[in-house]
C-alpha cells in the first residue's frame, strides 16, 4: 500500500453495534493535533445492515480505496477515501461472496498491485477448510487458493516480495467462533502455519505454531529471512526463520501476556508491540536481537486491549478494545493513545480518549482502524 | 515404425514447449484477471497503438512520466532489464511487446518521450512509448483502473502498476515496482506464450 506521505489527519475505526440492533458503521475521529475537532468524532458511515460482526479491514494498493468486511455476514463493504477522506462513502457492498468464493469470515484484506488478496476464516457453509481470493480493486472474483489438507483453519496471510514468500496462519471457523465464549470448542482451532511459494500460490510447508497463531508479520529488515507470530491461545510470540534448506523453523519465542490478540512492529523493525486481551497492557518486545526478544516496557491502557495501530514514523499507536462480540468481557469501549518517544519508550496519552459508548444507537465495539 | 518414432519424436519435442503455455487461463498459475482496456494512444512514430493488433503477443503495460523523480525512472530501468532478459531468453521481438503509457501527456511529447525511451536504451520497435491529447490519455487510464494528480508539492502522484496482457488480450498479472523483476516476468511471459 502506497504509503501515508503526511502525518495522519482521520483515524477510521471499524464499528460493530454493540448489542446488533442497529447498523454497524464506521467511525471517523479527527486526529489532526491542529485542528479545533481533534479527538473527536466527526462523521460516521452506516453500512446500511446490522449483525455483521464488522472486523478487519484494508486499504487498497494506491491507498483510495478500503476493504472492509464482517465476519458473522461475509458482506463486504468497498469505501472510497479519496474523494473526502473525512466523510468516506460505500461504493459498493458484496453480498455474495460465500457463493462466489465457497469461503466464509473474510478476515484479511491485503492488497496486491491493482487487486485484493483475502484470506477467510472457514468455508461456505461456516465450516473448513478455510481458504484465500483474490478479487480486483473494484470487487470482481478472480480466483480461490485453496489451502493444504494438513492446515484446514485459515486467519492472516502476509508475504514476503523479495523472497517469494507467503505465510498465513490458523483460527477457527464461524462454527466456532460464531458461538458464545462458554460453548467454544477449544479443539477447533487451528495451530498450523502454511509456507507457500507466492508467485505460484503454491503451499510448500505446514508447521505447527502454537494454539491460534494469529497475526503474520514479516521482519522488515530485507537482510533478515524471518518473522513473528502471536498464539493467542498460547500465550506466546512464535518465531519463523529460513533454514540453510530454504523450509523455515518455527519456534516459540517468548511467553507473553494473557491472549495475544494483535501484533504490531515499528517501523524501525526494533519493536514487536502485543495486546494481552486478557488482561489490560500492551507488550513491547524489543527483538533486536531475534533469538533473544527481551520485553522493553509495558502499557497498562485498560481492560481487554486488542487492535493496535502504528504510525508511519512509529512514534504514535492507537488501541481499541474489542475482539469479538463473542469474546468481549467488558462492555466499555474506547480508542485510546499511546506515544513513543525517541528512546522507544511507550507513554499513555491521558488527553486521547475517544468514547465509543454513547452513539445515538448507543455503545460500538470499536474494532480494526486505519489512518489517513 | 519410422512414423511412429516421428510422432513420438514430435510429441516428446513439444512436451516442454507445451507444458509452458497457456491456453487456459483456468489451469494456470497466472490468474485471468479480466480484459486489458485499450490503449489507443500515439507513439514517437505517430502510429495509434492498439491492443487488438497486438493479439498473439504477451504485452507488458507500464504508466510513467517522464520528470517523474519517484518509482517511474526505477520502473522503466526494470522493464529495460527485462528487455534484455528476454533477449537472452530468445523471446525478444514479435513475440510480445512493452508499453509505456505517459500520465503527463501536456509536457511528454513525442520528441520527448523518444529522448527518454532513448536514455533507457528502449528498443523502441518492441517498445512504445505512447501520448495523446489529455482526455485520449485519461480516457486510457481510466481504461485501466489508473489515476495521477498532483500532490501539494506539484509532483504527480499515480499508483505503480504495470499490466501483463496475454496473446489473447487478457490481463494475467500486475506488478508493482515491488514485484517487477525479470526472472519472474520473464517466467510470466514465457507461460502467456
Amino acid at each position: 500500500v502506497k504509503r501515508l506521505d503526511r502525518p495522519e489527519r482521520f483515524l477510521y475505526v471499524f464499528c460493530v453495534d454493540a448489542d446488533a440492533r442497529d447498523n454497524d458503521f464506521v467511525a471517523v475521529v479527527d486526529v489532526d493535533p491542529k485542528s479545533d475537532h481533534y479527538k473527536q468524532i466527526i462523521h460516521t458511515v452506516d453500512l446500511g445492515s446490522k449483525g455483521n460482526e464488522t472486523h478487519h479491514w484494508g486499504f487498497t494498493d494506491d491507498r483510495t480505496h478500503i476493504w472492509a468486511g464482517g465476519l458473522l455476514s461475509s458482506r463486504i463493504w468497498i469505501l472510497d477515501v479519496a474523494t473526502d477522506p473525512a466523510r468516506p462513502k460505500v461504493v459498493k457492498v458484496l453480498d455474495d461472496i460465500p457463493a462466489a468464493t465457497g469461503l466464509s469470515g473474510p478476515h484479511t484484506y491485503y492488497a496486491l498491485p491493482g487487486r485484493m488478496l483475502l484470506s477467510f476464516l472457514g468455508s461456505a457453509d461456516g465450516g473448513l477448510p478455510a481458504g484465500l481470493a483474490e478479487f480486483t480493486n473494484d470487487g470482481r472474483f478472480i480466483r480461490r487458493i485453496d489451502q493444504p489438507e494438513a492446515a484446514p483453519y485459515g486467519y492472516d496471510v502476509a508475504i514476503n516480495p523479495g523472497r517469494n514468500r507467503m505465510v498465513t496462519s490458523s483460527f477457527a471457523p464461524m462454527r466456532n467462533y460464531g458461538k458464545p465464549f462458554a460453548d467454544m470448542n477449544m479443539d477447533d482451532f487451528g495451530s498450523e502455519m502454511v509456507v507457500w511459494d507466492f508467485k505460484e500460490r503454491k503451499p510448500l510447508q505446514v508447521a505447527k505454531a502454537g494454539k491460534a497463531p494469529l497475526e503474520v508479520r514479516w521482519s522488515l529488515d530485507p537482510e533478515k529471512n524471518l518473522g513473528w507470530t502471536n498464539c493467542a491461545l498460547d500465550s506466546s510470540l512464535w518465531r519463523f526463520e529460513v533454514k540453510p534448506d530454504g523450509s523455515y523453523a518455527f519456534s516459540k519465542a517468548a511467553e507473553t501476556g494473557p491472549l495475544p490478540a494483535d501484533l504490531r512492529q515499528s517501523p524501525d523493525d526494533r519493536f514487536l508491540y502485543v495486546s494481552c486481551f486478557g488482561a489490560d497492557f500492551i507488550q513491547q518486545w524489543d527483538v533486536s536481537d531475534p533469538n533473544k526478544p527481551i520485553l522493553h516496557g509495558t502499557a497498562v491502557i485498560g481492560t481487554q486491549p486488542n487492535m493496535m495501530h502504528v504510525t508511519g514514523d512509529g512514534r504514535r499507536m492507537y488501541v481499541t478494545n474489542s475482539l469479538l462480540s463473542t469474546l468481549d468481557r467488558d462492555g466499555t469501549f474506547w480508542v485510546r493513545l499511546i506515544r513513543i518517544d525517541e528512546q522507544g519508550n511507550m507513554h499513555i496519552d491521558k488527553e486521547f480518549d475517544v468514547d465509543l459508548n454513547h452513539f445515538p444507537t448507543g455503545p460500538a465495539r470499536g474494532h480494526d482502524m486505519l489512518l489517513n | 515404425l519410422i512414423v511412429k518414432r516421428s510422432l513420438l519424436a514430435a510429441v516428446l519435442l513439444l512436451a516442454p514447449a507445451a507444458s509452458g503455455r497457456d491456453d487456459d487461463p483456468r489451469a494456470s498459475r497466472l490468474a485471468d484477471i479480466g480484459p486489458a482496456p485499450e490503449i489507443g494512444l500515439t507513439d514517437t512514430d505517430g502510429t495509434v497503438v492498439r491492443l487488438e493488433a497486438l493479439r498473439g503477443k504477451a504485452v507488458l503495460v507500464s504508466f510513467i512520466y517522464t520528470t517523474c523523480g519517484g518509482v517511474c525512472p526505477a520502473t522503466t530501468h526494470r522493464m529495460f532489464r527485462v528487455q534484455e532478459a528476454l533477449k537472452e531468453a530468445k523471446l525478444w521481438g514479435d513475440r510480445v511487446k512493452f508499453v509505456s503509457i505517459t500520465v503527463d501527456p501536456t509536457r511528454d511529447t513525442p520528441e520527448v518521450l523518444r529522448r527518454y525511451a532513448d536514455v533507457y536504451d528502449a528498443d523502441t520497435p518492441h517498445w512504445s512509448f505512447v501520448t495523446g491529447l489529455p482526455e485520449q490519455v485519461q480516457k486510457a487510464m481510466d481504461g485501466w483502473g489508473m489515476w495521477a494528480r498532483p500532490n501539494a508539492d506539484g509532483v504527480l502522484d499515480h499508483p505503480s502498476r504495470i499490466f501483463l496482457v496475454d496473446p489473447m488480450g487478457r490481463i494475467r498479472e500486475i506488478y508493482s515496482l515491488e514485484f517487477l523483476n525479470a526472472k519472474d516476468v520473464v517466467a510470466d511471459m514465457r507461460a502467456c506464450l
